[in-house]
């Protein structure tokens, strides 16, 4: 059940006429960012094969996923990787369209942007392809760009596998079964829950600001409003550090956080593991020997 | 029968010199049921936190089961464990006290800090969740939880340490009407089962239907009327002193009629 | 700054993830130390303050925006260990809670935005503010650390960038992760940060702590009393003494040729280097001052002289902010909100 909260603002951005201020325009990307966080936490939940499997295990393996394809280096393997990322995806209910328009606008859009100039005579010479005025693409450049691009799909979508497929709640669990520190967990936690409550409050404030201004206001202005606003979280963020602690003393907290965590592996885990393994070698194998870059 | 809670001469000023207690000294027996009652400002939140042992007075004494309670007696750990069993607080702002990763580790989190078993720490868990209807929530991040659903959880996360008293600040701050009523549920199933309860709020009829002692505060930061419920309203001019609540005026024709009346919430 | 999964390749990756780890138990170790039961709420508070900083837009000219990354401002309010705890959740969260930010990314992240930016912005801050700074004096200081931390984590990262082509490559010398050399990602990272990332960082640290100073000064002082930096001093001095083992290395630094060396080896002088060699005369060229005859001697006293220099004025622009901006204001002391 996402709370009411989370209709502060519209999952998908209203089509306005005319700019956005920057008020809105932050409060929106706020107000998406906390929706988009609430939504995983249903999507995790739902039964998918991601979804299925001990959040040990699934961290693990993504994390020798993600390894093993930075040791990709041909592009027609990187490319079986990006598919490979999002059959994952649809096996565990995750909707192609939006798992690929999510890689393309975190890491994807950005990666053109970057790797675009290696694309040029200017930074790869090589056998030039086309030429516009001043700026040649080579052929080797074109390579190298296109390499990049996939590779940082390749990383942004096994992140996004993890994220939208594991409550934050599980993957604490599994951290701490895993050996790590209490404390470090238990700071996780609490951080995860502030980052909500204290992004709540800002969005708050930007929308506040929005309805009471009647034109966009000075950059100057803007920015002493902002600066100021980032103080007062600062203030309030003591404050609250505070207020928890008192709370934490009330239930006997004397500097230890002990949790009890019930994980336990099964028989689809194993058989994923065994699967994953045969995956990467085969991977690797086929990027050296096949396609030898 | 020995009193919970005993304070003398209680004084309490923040280092800025300004006053948030003056000279209180009062005394709660077990089983009452108290409601502290005063404006916004008139110092009920610091002296419940003085309750709870968060907050320690500058002068004065205050003694909890018969003992001091002292930021020194606090640290003894077999006090300090005894006492933080014995007395639940539950904070104005529910989003303070849940913490935990999931609902389930926060009603778990009192007990283990107690030192109790695995065994022992799931079935008090289990035994509070069902008494409070939360066990589907159990699983769940506090961050995604509703307002109504995380004063349960908070409340439910001071249970499981079996207080006998339970201090609560503004308890129907911010609660839906529907939470509000099962709260009221909820201290009446207390007072049959006998344990303490204080409560600091502005909600004059929840005090009232709630408590059977009330405590005025008055925004000079003393106390200055303790008794029935009953006893205490009817002071009008008393409770219009120390701004609890006020009156309004209106005409009709020649007529001018005086209305007192209390505001669910606090003018901002 | 956030460096996304991909650029990087495993040896760099996996270098600085296995790199910050020890650095994480020691910061650790010393918060506990210090912040003792309190940790756990103050870290948390600090790692969502840290994460939501980053999400606010601050307007620059225009209508362009910037964003601002907050760890040297932490450093100064915690120390830069918190700094690198707080800094370093909230990092660890925007990647594995948020999607923002690569996994495998997160050492080097971590490295550049949690250690090297708040450590640089705190010892720049404690130099440049003194002990018991006045409020312009600690404002400036601020601004200064935070530009210099920014800029420095800035430069890190373009060498962790830079080092990709020279590190993996194909056979016939193809990068295989981030194609730019060293010669154009540190410059890139650089110019981007003196000129935007770094007016941005300095701009908002300076506000929110002139904000904190006047409203609630309790806040800055909130850090156990810092340790006399007389270690530092002391480490600069052996630097200082050191520097004539630099006489010993071969060769010429990487870029530093000069014109003779240069025809040396290409077998001419490009014309703009020819032009441009002899328009500046340096009071001490190849830091050799011309009365001392010892090279070493030399090497030391251009040392000591240089630093002096760089010190020098360093702390003279420092008072001449600090007199512009000075505040005759007393501090309020906390309100409590009861």
């Amino acid at each position: 059940m996402i709370p009411a909260l989370a209709h502060i603002s519209d999952a998908a951005p209203r089509k306005r006429s005319g700019p956005r201020s920057l008020a809105r325009r932050t409060a929106d990307a706020i107000g998406h960012a906390v929706a988009e966080v609430l939504e995983n936490d249903e999507l995790a939940s739902s039964a998918g094969l991601m979804q299925s499997l001990d959040p040990r295990i699934k961290l693990v393996s993504v994390l020798v996923f993600s390894v093993v394809a930075s040791f990709v280096h041909s592009l027609p393997m990187l490319l079986v990787l990006i598919v490979a990322t999002m059959a994952l995806a649809a096996a565990s209910r995750v909707s192609v369209a939006s798992f690929a328009r999510k890689v393309w606008s975190s890491a994807g859009f950005f990666g053109l942007l970057l790797s675009a100039p290696a694309a040029t005579a200017w930074i790869t010479p090589g056998e030039i392809l086309v030429s516009l005025g001043p700026l040649s693409i080579t052929a080797p450049g074109l390579v190298i760009a296109t390499r990049l691009i996939a590779r940082v799909a390749v990383g942004a979508g096994f992140g996004l596998l993890v994220v939208w497929t594991t409550r934050w709640t599980d993957l604490l669990r599994a951290l701490s079964a895993m050996g790590v520190s209490d404390l470090v967990v238990a700071t996780l936690a609490m951080t995860q829950k502030q980052i909500m409550s204290l992004l709540r409050t800002v969005e708050n404030m930007h929308l506040a600001r929005e309805s009471r201004m009647l034109s966009g206001g000075t950059a100057r202005d803007n920015r002493g409003w902002v600066i100021e606003r980032m103080a007062f979280v600062a203030r309030r963020s003591m404050k609250t550090a505070d207020d928890v602690y008192d709370a934490m003393l009330s239930r006997g907290f004397s500097g230890a956080m002990p949790s009890l965590v019930d994980l336990h592996a099964t028989t689809r885990d194993l058989a994923w593991v065994i699967a994953s393994v045969a995956a990467c070698v085969l991977a690797l194998g086929v990027d050296r020997m096949v396609f030898p870059v | 029968m020995t009193a919970e809670f005993v304070l003398t001469d209680v004084c309490h000023t923040y280092g800025t010199g300004l006053d948030a207690l003056d000279h209180i000294a009062l005394t709660v027996e077990a089983g009452q049921h108290v409601a502290i009652v005063g404006a916004n400002g008139s110092g009920k939140s610091t002296l419940l936190k003085m309750l709870d042992g968060l907050v320690f007075c500058n002068a004065g004494t205050i003694t909890a089961f018969g003992h001091p309670l002292t930021e020194e007696t606090l640290e003894e750990p077999a006090f300090r464990r005894e006492f933080r069993s014995r007395v639940g607080f539950v904070f104005q702002d529910a989003d303070v006290q849940l913490f935990c990763n999931t609902a389930f580790d926060e009603l778990a989190f009192g007990p283990l800090q107690l030192g109790l078993g695995p065994d022992e720490v799931r079935a008090r868990v289990a035994e509070v969740a069902g008494a409070l209807r939360i066990e589907k929530l159990l699983d769940r991040a506090p961050y995604t939880l509703s307002g109504g659903e995380k004063k349960r959880v908070a409340i439910a996360s001071v249970l499981t340490m079996r207080p006998q008293v339970l201090l609560m600040d503004e308890p129907t701050n911010a609660l839906d009407p529907r939470s509000q009523v099962w709260l009221l549920d909820v201290l009446d199933q207390w007072k049959r089962a006998g344990r303490t309860v204080v409560i600091a709020t502005h909600d004059l009829s929840a005090a009232a239907e709630s408590c059977d002692r009330m405590i005025v505060l008055s925004e000079e930061h003393a106390v200055v009327a303790d008794g029935a419920p009953e006893d205490v309203l009817a002071q009008r001019d008393l409770l219009l002193s120390v701004n609890l609540i006020h009156e309004h005026a209106h005409r009709h024709g020649a007529d001018r009629h005086v209305h007192p009346h209390a505001h669910e919430h606090e003018h901002v | 700054m956030h460096i996304p999964d991909g650029y990087l390749g495993p040896q760099t990756y996996a270098a600085l993830d296995v790199a910050i780890i020890p650095i994480w138990v020691i910061a650790s170790t010393r918060i506990k130390k210090t912040l003792k039961a309190k940790q756990v709420p103050l870290m948390a508070l600090a790692a969502a303050f840290s994460f939501v900083i980053m999400m606010f837009n601050v307007p620059v000219v225009g209508g362009s925006t910037g964003h601002a990354v907050g760890a040297v401002l932490i450093a100064i309010l915690l120390g830069p260990w918190a700094a690198c705890i707080s800094v370093s959740i909230a990092l660890v969260v925007q990647a594995l809670v948020f999607g923002d930010g690569g996994i495998t990314a997160i050492g080097a992240n971590c490295v550049n935005m949690a250690i090297i930016m708040p450590f640089v912005g705190y010892y720049v801050y404690r130099l440049v503010a003194g002990d018991r700074p006045g409020h312009g004096r600690r404002i400036t200081a601020a601004g200064i650390a935070a530009y210099v931390g920014i800029v420095t984590a800035a430069i890190a990262a373009g060498v962790e960038f830079g080092l990709q082509p020279l590190l993996a490559h194909t056979a016939s010398g193809q990068a295989l992760y981030s194609p730019y050399p060293l010669s154009v990602a540190v410059p890139a990272m650089a110019f981007e940060h003196l000129l935007f990332f770094g007016p941005v960082e300095a701009v908002v640290t300076m506000g929110i702590v002139a904000v904190l100073a006047r409203q609630d000064s309790a806040l800055l002082r909130m850090k156990p009393a810092a340790k006399p930096l007389r270690w530092l001093w002391a480490a600069f001095a052996c630097l200082v003494l050191l520097t004539p083992i630099g006489t010993l290395a071969q060769g010429t630094a990487w870029g530093e040729w000069g014109a003779q060396q240069i025809k040396a080896t290409l077998g001419y002088i490009p014309a703009g280097l020819e032009k441009a060699g002899g328009l500046w005369t340096s009071a001490m060229p190849d830091y050799a001052p011309s009365f001392i005859a010892n090279p070493l001697v030399g090497y030391l006293v251009a040392a000591v002289l240089g630093s002096a220099l760089v010190i020098g004025v360093t702390w003279a622009v420092g008072r001449l902010l600090a007199r512009n901006n000075d505040d005759s204001a007393p501090t309020v002391p906390p309100t409590d909100a009861a």
